[in-house]
């Protein structure tokens, strides 16, 4: 890896060149991208390559393991029968607004909690670690904990608001399954916009107050553009993950009262019902929907995507 | 730390407070666990937020059989290794992304966010029976790889965020002053990578540690078995009752080593090393 | 090596963590292999406390010719089925006994994963074993499991409240709304949770009601008058404001829970056996005073919907010869006996209810004295009674399918229309007999 990087600077100053001769040093360059990628490309490759395409070519058939004898390929019928089945839909439906409800709750408790981590000036180790038992804790375990405090019988919760079986209806029951999946990811949130945080210079908030930047002025012009490639992970991957909520409800609800989430329906049809078919097309698509907000995000985002410039030469 | 004014006693008891607001809600449902794991038996369904009867008795339970103190073992070793060599291959990786031209870079960003999207449920069938082809199930490694596999893509991009928003100036500074490429990343880059660093292997951590799904498919003994799936195979009075009081006990164990590890790490992620590095 | 803040990233550094990661995920792997000689047979079944020493009983009968190991698999149902599935399709070749539900025989069976008992191994299999139980262990005619143990549930009350039990829904909820007005506890507890401890309310249900979900065979749906009634019943009871408010969520546990509270409301409950040990661990001043009946029937005595398991031998074992002794011996009347005075499980042999010889003390127990079915199964009459007139759940290869449906219409049972709700089911199991649509 010793190669002469200093030819990367004439590089720098042919942009526009047209050749398709690449200099020594942009064939260097594109080695070592190569090579540092190359791990963690091929572990990714290697583990996941078959059993995707294998889902996918699943979906195109019709594949119930109990009746292994009518296995046949019927292209898009399954996707056909999904996509006008009202169970679907419905869960479809609850799966977004859980998604959308907690996720922008997180975003805010999650900027809040970032500040206060990053800020305090009393106990901090003890703040940030406490802040993060939650996101460190197993779902199921947390999740029968908030059972155990919204159950009429044994709910502690309940009896402080008042509140009649909460979880037997559904608007109740959905707060609740929000709250918990509030309270158990914020962390995850919180975590990463604060060590986008930390990439905030100090001289530039400095600067900003000298020039009498109020307190939101200096949060909003300073930090957040700053944080912004950070902000954009946290979104990203804590939607994706929102979108396949499932142990929340399955404790909480077993999805009862429409509750139900399209991560509980896949796994009815494709564990439960042992219909490989219809549980790989919900997969699929399951995970168009899930690619369809990551688009939009980065999108959204624009230059804070990964890979989005040439190179981060500024 | 950013002082914008001077911090008087007024304004440490201010964070006091709101530390305990932060303390207090994060807890409430961690305690109510903890509480039942000292609860005695009768006592379990009582309830009480405060154990009105204490008893050891539930550590003691999940400590006697060997299948606990093993899966807190494999569960300790498969987390620490897949985050090592995770954080290791994610950091070369997303320095690869962040500051290097070379085609193929967008595909990965790509393919790893596929993976990342992609529903682990349906995959795991497949895995399962890649691996016993290959005689990896039931084994560390068979864990091992599908952790490293799923956690690269938050990794590579958490990492790329931060060593994006390093400036290339004082890579520039270094080499000119003589460092080679490596050492330039070893001296300049790497440490303000640090909180990215430390967050990713904080995440990883946690996601390694707590997953279940991988775990319960891909082990069948406890040579393998993590506790996340071990806790399914506590063993209530009957096929009905999940043993609360055991349950609660075991994930107050495991989530130590958790507390841990974030307390350690916690400490590298400090802001300010970037103020200062570039002169003029 | 340079050492940075960082606390070194350095290449020697990694190179070392590489080879030890290499060496750690290595070392279990290489060890594993080559530790076995003789014959293994692999028992896959739910974690039960006493099993263990089953195992080790028939072990020592087995004298040499192999070895049992108990493989435990999950706490849940649902969990163990998917174990079991996922390595039976792989064509995995270790496990050579299966744990199975009474629901999954069907389903097993028609997948090819199990193997046939005939010969002496069917005869003895079926020796002396109740038919309710038998007939979960049958599919198409033929014998594909051993019953193992079986489950009923039965009516449960606390005897200061309730002096003579109900013996039908009518008398019970009488009962229960005059006990409301005199201000004792009244409630009526049951599993109303949207999951398979519903569908086994309403199977009982409708068997009382003469009614019929399926046909025999299983291939067509039937939904009768007696399965509507039961429809109406399930509603009625539901919207009475005789039942927990948590009833629409509450599993096994809660109800359980429920009646062991000190300040309970509840009068009645209806849940499985398996209650009165929990009871004298959680709340021994009611465990005194607890007693059973038969599940409250319809026009006469309940026909109470039967759980349990049976041990069949899986078709790709390759030791089937040693994996149906090991199931005969697993099963046999000595080990029912003792897993029913020790883990509280019904036993499907006839012959044991009625045995009064006492045994060992169980392993875990506080007292030496010798107990016997007739001290530690006080219930023992009331369950042989109700398993000579079961309700069996509907026999078929897409059950799983016919449960996840049924709980989800019937879910909660307040919004039941009896005619409507009845439709959507008749639809809804149909598509899921033809193996058409899509699940909830």
């Amino acid at each position: 890896m010793s190669q002469t990087v200093e030819t990367g600077a004439p590089a720098q100053a042919e942009p526009a060149k047209k050749k398709p001769a690449l200099s020594e040093g942009k064939r260097a360059e594109r080695r070592l991208g190569w090579l540092l990628c190359a791990p963690a490309a091929f572990v990714m490759v290697a583990v996941t390559g078959w059993p995707i395409i294998y889902s996918v070519w699943l979906s195109l058939q019709r594949y119930d393991l109990r009746f292994p004898d009518d296995r046949e390929f019927v292209g898009l019928s399954n996707y056909a029968a999904v996509l006008t089945d009202k169970y679907w839909w419905t869960a479809f439906g609850i799966t977004t607004l859980i998604t959308v409800v907690s996720v922008v709750i997180e975003l805010v408790l999650g900027m809040l909690l970032a500040l206060i981590m990053h800020r305090t000036l009393v106990g901090r180790g003890l703040v940030r670690t406490v802040s993060l038992i939650p996101y460190g804790i197993v779902t199921v375990v947390a999740a029968f904990s908030w059972f155990y405090a919204w159950n009429t019988d044994t709910g502690y919760l309940t009896e402080l608001l008042g509140a009649e079986a909460p979880l037997t209806q559904q608007i109740p029951s959905l707060l609740i399954i929000i709250l918990a999946e509030v309270w158990k990811t914020t962390p995850f949130m919180a975590l990463l916009l604060m060590a986008g945080l930390a990439l905030v210079p100090d001289d530039l908030l400095k600067a900003a107050s000298m020039d009498g930047a109020t307190a939101w002025q200096r949060f909003t012009k300073v930090m957040i553009p700053v944080m912004k490639p950070a902000i954009l992970v946290a979104l990203l991957f804590r939607t994706l993950d929102a979108f396949r909520v499932f142990d929340n409800i399955f404790v909480l609800t077993k999805g009862a009262n429409d509750t139900s989430s399209v991560s509980m329906q896949t796994y009815n049809n494709l564990i439960k019902g042992l219909n490989l078919g219809i549980g790989s097309t919900m997969s699929v698509l399951i995970f168009i929907a899930v690619a369809i907000i990551a688009f939009i995000f980065i999108k959204l985002f624009g230059a804070a995507a990964p890979g989005s410039d040439s190179g981060g030469k500024r | 730390m950013a002082v914008i004014a001077g911090s008087t006693t007024g304004r440490k008891a201010k964070w006091a407070v709101v530390d305990i607001v932060v303390v207090v809600y994060a807890l409430i449902p961690v305690l109510w666990t903890v509480s039942l794991s000292f609860k005695t038996a009768e006592t379990q369904t009582d309830k009480n937020f405060f154990p009105s009867a204490w008893t050891w008795q539930n550590y003691k339970d999940i400590f006697t059989t060997s299948e606990f103190i093993r899966a807190l073992i494999n569960s300790i070793g498969i987390a620490l290794i897949a985050t090592l060599i995770a954080v290791v291959l994610g950091t070369m990786a997303a320095y690869a992304i962040a500051r290097l031209d070379f085609p193929g870079k967008r595909a990965l960003v790509g393919v790893s966010l596929l993976i990342a999207m992609f529903p682990q449920v349906s995959l795991v069938s497949p895995l399962f029976e890649m691996e016993r082809q290959l005689g990896l199930f039931d084994t560390w490694a068979g864990l091992i790889f599908p952790y490293i596999t799923f956690a690269l893509p938050l990794a590579i991009y958490t990492l790329s965020a931060f060593f994006r928003e390093i400036p290339w100036e004082l890579e520039k500074a270094a080499k000119m002053d003589g460092a080679t490429p490596a050492q330039a990343f070893r001296r300049v880059i790497a440490p303000l990578a640090a909180p990215g660093v430390f967050t990713t292997a904080i995440l990883v951590f946690i996601f390694c540690w707590n997953d279940f799904l991988f775990a319960i498919s891909l082990t069948s003994t406890t040579a393998s078995r993590t506790v996340p799936a071990a806790l399914s195979f506590f063993t209530g009075a009957s096929q009905f009752e999940a043993p609360t009081g055991t349950i609660s006990a075991a994930a107050v164990v495991i989530t130590i080593p958790i507390i841990f590890f974030v307390l350690f790490f916690q400490r590298r992620i400090v802001a300010g090393l970037t103020s200062g590095a570039v002169k003029g | 090596m340079v050492s940075t803040r960082t606390g070194g990233r350095g290449l020697s550094r990694w190179r070392a963590a590489i080879a030890g990661a290499v060496v750690l995920t290595a070392v279990p792997t290489i060890a594993a292999c080559g530790s076995e000689s003789g014959t293994t047979i692999n028992v896959y079944l739910s974690p039960e406390q006493n099993f263990q020493t089953v195992v080790d009983r028939c072990n020592e009968q087995a004298d040499g010719r192999y070895k049992i190991v108990y493989n435990k698999l999950p706490r849940d149902a649902d969990g163990q089925r998917e174990q079991m599935v996922r390595r039976l399709a792989a064509g995995d070749t270790g496990l050579d006994v299966l744990g199975l539900d009474v629901t999954w025989v069907p389903e097993f069976a028609e997948a090819k994963w199990l193997e046939e008992f005939t010969g002496e191994n069917k005869a003895d299999a079926e020796q002396g074993v109740l038919k309710g139980p038998l007939q979960t262990a049958m599919w198409n005619g033929k014998l594909y499991g051993a019953t193992k143990n079986t489950n009923v549930q039965l009516l449960w009350y606390d005897d200061r409240v309730v002096q003579t039990p109900p013996e039908t829904w009518d008398e019970m909820m009488d009962m229960s709304r005059q006990f409301k007005s005199d201000g004792k506890p009244f409630r009526i507890l049951f599993t109303g949770a949207q999951y398979e401890g519903l569908v086994v309310q309403y199977n009982t249900l409708v068997a009382s009601e003469g009614g019929e979900i399926l046909s025999e065979d299983g291939k067509k749906v039937v939904m009768d008058q007696g399965a509507v009634d039961a429809l109406k019943l399930l509603k009625d009871v539901s919207t009475s404001g005789l039942t927990d408010p948590s009833m629409p969520n509450a599993q096994e546990q809660q109800v359980q829970q429920a009646l062991e509270l000190p300040d309970t409301e509840a009068a009645f409950e209806l849940n499985w056996p398996y209650v009165y040990a929990a009871m004298g661990a959680a709340n021994p001043d009611r465990a005194k005073h607890l007693k059973w009946a038969r599940y409250p029937g319809i026009d006469g005595p309940s026909k109470a919907t039967i759980g349990g398991f049976n041990l069949a031998v899986s078709s790709l074992s390759l030791h089937k010869p040693e994996a149906f002794d090991a199931v005969l011996c697993l099963r046999g009347p000595e080990s029912q006996k003792f897993q029913a005075i020790c883990d509280g499980v019904p036993p499907t042999i006839e012959s044991i209810y009625t045995d009064d010889a006492t045994i060992e003390p169980c392993p875990a127990a506080t007292t030496t004295d010798k107990p016997s079915m007739a001290t530690a199964y006080p219930m023992r009459d009331t369950i042989l009674e109700a398993l000579k007139d079961p309700a069996v759940r509907p026999l078929t290869v897409v059950y799983q399918n016919l449960s996840t449906i049924t709980s989800k219409v019937l879910s909660p049972p307040s919004e039941i229309d009896p005619d409507a709700t009845a439709q959507e089911l008749r639809d809804g199991l149909q598509k899921a007999l033809d193996s058409k649509g899509v699940l909830p």
